[in-house]
């Protein structure tokens, strides 16, 4: 067995000490407690002791020489028949067991990106460098954008395209080949994965309405309007219908009232909101004033309003609404009546010069004999102009 | 319950259940202390139990550490944490040491209470934070009260615990009113979690807390996130697995003080994120707290120096913008 006896520390600040004197020379017998050496520390002198007997195997440094603490500076056989063909004991260095592929991992992580970025790029085998100098990620990377990344490589722009409205997760897949949309859809049936479908600001605020919409006390009138004479127009039917309810308005000033709570804030003109449908979307937007303006002018407003950006303005100030869905062949609907409105007017398709309108009022604002008598104003208006 | 009833209460019950349980301090008996939080506790338990002190913090800690080596549960009140300076010898030296000098001979069940932080128009010199010199100190335990249902609960268990407890109120929430479930007992080491999250993590105490929780909702509308709120109560020890577990989740972090920002209780806390959950985050750890001024008297300066909502709330929103949210 070989016993090794190290540079001794001897003073707190000791760092190495300088081997002054040899008392032992290889080969020599010692017995536990003999001196072997003299060492100087910072500070003092001191003795180094051999705690086991045996025979001196070598001893490794020259008197005089400065030897870092912890040092071997001699070894002890102390089984005594293995004392021949001794060499130098193989030193232990702290060899790191670098293999290839973790050194490649470790140039891997330059790049400038957040460390939770990092990491990830690591884990999933990315070079942040090489992406950012080919402009495939930005500087610096956040996980999001390293997601993005191996979106782009593992699956197709099609399957990509499901990603966004199903919330699906990278590992719900394995990622060792190109994914199409046939194997991302067969996921999506499989484990009934449902399309997401975020609220834009505009269906949250038609959400709102309809909540509110509940607490009225709403009724309807059901009734055919004659609009044979306008059969040749060239005006849209919309224009029309916008004409005839702003006209009427002005003779019911309950159609052009805003409940508060402090009573009925009645306004002189006719402002009419109007359904109009945009992709997915439906605005009620408002034509301010209606009984100021032409039939032309009406019409020219119903035929810039669908490509119109809304402002706020745009979707305020109506007191009556209407909404047509004839176009879609529906013989007759209810509507709901728009945000503060007295009431709205469902219009139906125009059959031989007939068009069948459910009217919803909200009791509150307007009587059954006022609504009434509006609806007959209507009716003769379209008939008789 | 108001945020001082709860902790007279605490107090009561705890004077009411153990004989052994006495409070000293300044104006704590026949006046009520100074913000009402020992009322009528002098009518009630008598002189011996409910001490008058001098204006003399060093002889009330040091009172103190004697009745608590001698078998007492003192509740010592310093009027500020800026007053308790002149304790620092008593509370750093002999409550927080004198179990380990005496090799667990001594214990020290002391409660020291005190308000800190800044309130309206103090000045610099009743101003100041010092949770981060007592939550640096071996020995103590760091509590600080940021709600009436946490005082409540954690200022009985101080009472009870045997060990030196450095307990943190604010001076402006002591007529913070909330409810406080008297049923259910709480973990005063544990941090809460206000409102849970995935996209940030906002970690603060005290009455930061409040002003956080104020600030989320213009944080989540306009960078469309949803933040996660977490109440640290005890700052030492701090609960480190609930901050970790939320960082590991939202992978960005906030952390909000009151305290000047530079060596603040934020700074030892970020070190100790950056440190242990570095490979969770996605984005730079973000302190917001005072500025490095003695806290100023005029009303709009004194604003100017701490965090505010609508501060917290700008500072989260242009981090969050930079930082890949």
């Amino acid at each position: 067995m070989d016993y090794e006896i190290k540079m001794p520390v001897l003073s707190d600040t000791m760092e190495s000490g300088k081997l002054i004197k040899w008392h032992v020379k290889e080969g020599q017998s010692v017995k536990k407690g003999d001196v072997i050496a003299d060492v100087e520390s910072d500070k003092a002198i001191m003795e180094v002791q051999t705690f086991k007997s045996g025979v001196v195997k070598k001893l490794f440094s020259k008197e005089g020489e400065n030897i870092d603490i912890g040092k071997t500076i001699a070894v002890i056989e102390t089984e005594t028949e293995n004392i021949k063909n001794y060499e130098k004991p193989i030193e232990k260095k702290r060899v790191k067991t670098v293999e290839k592929n973790s050194s490649d991992k470790k140039i891997k992580l330059r790049g400038i990106a957040s460390a939770a970025a990092k990491k990830t790029a690591r884990d999933l085998d990315l070079d942040i460098e090489n992406l950012q100098k080919e402009n495939k990620l930005p500087k610096p990377a956040h996980l999001e954008d390293i997601k993005q990344v191996v979106l782009k490589r593992y699956f197709t722009p099609k399957a990509l395209k499901l990603f966004k409205g199903y919330l699906l997760k990278t590992e719900n897949f394995t990622l060792d080949h190109k994914i199409n949309s046939t194997e991302v859809k067969e996921y999506i049936s499989k484990f009934s994965v449902p399309a997401v479908k975020k609220l834009s600001s505009n269906r949250k605020g038609i959400l709102k309405t309809l909540q509110e919409s509940i607490k009225k006390p709403v009724y309807h009138i059901y009734e055919t309007l004659d609009l044979s004479r306008f059969l040749d127009s060239n005006f849209k039917l919309t224009s029309i219908l916008i004409k005839i309810t702003a006209d009427s308005m002005q003779n019911h000033p309950q159609t052009r009232a805003l409940l508060k709570e402090d009573g009925f804030y009645i306004y002189p003109n006719s402002s009419v909101s109007v359904a109009v449908s945009r992709g997915e979307e439906l605005y009620m937007v408002v034509i301010k004033n209606a009984n100021l303006l032409s039939l032309e002018e009406i019409d020219n407003w119903v035929r810039e309003i669908k490509q119109k950006d809304y402002m706020p303005e745009d979707l305020n100030g109506s007191t009556f609404g209407i909404s047509n869905l004839g176009m879609y062949n529906i013989k007759a609907f209810d509507a709901i009546i728009n945000k503060n409105d007295s009431g709205i007017a469902a219009f139906g398709s125009l059959n031989e010069g007939k068009i069948s309108v459910v009217f919803s009022f909200d009791h509150r604002i307007l009587n059954g004999k006022e609504a009434a008598l509006f609806v007959k104003e209507m009716k003769r208006r379209c008939k008789n102009g | 319950m108001l945020y001082r009833e709860a902790l007279n209460r605490a107090i009561d019950e705890a004077m009411r259940d153990d004989q052994s349980v006495v409070i000293l301090g300044e104006d704590v008996g026949r006046y009520g202390g100074s913000y009402r939080v020992s009322e009528s506790l002098y009518a009630k338990y008598g002189s011996k139990r409910v001490i008058d002190t001098p204006i003399a913090e060093l002889s009330i800690v040091g009172n103190a550490i004697g009745m608590a080596i001698g078998g007492l549960r003192p509740v010592a009140e310093i009027m500020t944490v800026n007053f308790s300076l002149l304790a620092m010898d008593q509370i750093i030296n002999h409550a927080a040491k004198l179990r380990y000098m005496s090799g667990g001979k001594l214990a020290v069940p002391l409660t020291v209470r005190m308000p800190g932080g800044v309130s309206r128009q103090l000045a610099a010199q009743h101003s100041e934070s010092y949770e981060t010199l007592y939550a640096s100190i071996p020995g103590l335990i760091v509590f600080a009260a940021s709600n009436p249902n946490y005082a409540y609960h954690a200022l009985k268990k101080a009472i009870f615990l045997n060990d030196p407890v450095i307990f943190l109120e604010h001076e402006l929430l002591y007529n913070e009113k909330g409810d406080v479930d008297f049923e259910n007992e709480i973990d005063p080491f544990k941090a809460s979690i206000i409102k849970e999250g995935k996209d940030i993590t906002i970690i603060s105490y005290l009455k930061m807390v409040k002003e956080s929780a104020e600030a989320i909702r213009v944080i989540e509308e306009s960078l469309d996130v949803d933040c996660e709120l977490i109440d640290l109560n005890s700052l030492r020890p701090v609960d480190m697995p609930t901050v970790s577990k939320s960082v590991k989740k939202t992978k960005r972090v906030v952390l909000i003080e009151e305290d000047h920002k530079t060596g603040g209780y934020a700074a030892e806390l970020s070190a100790r994120i950056a440190e242990e959950l570095f490979y969770e985050l996605d984005a730079p750890i973000l302190r917001i707290g005072g500025e490095d001024v003695p806290v100023p008297y005029n009303r709009k300066l004194e604003l100017a120096s701490i965090p505010t909502s609508e501060k917290i709330a700008k500072k989260i929103i242009s981090w969050g913008k930079e930082n890949g949210l």
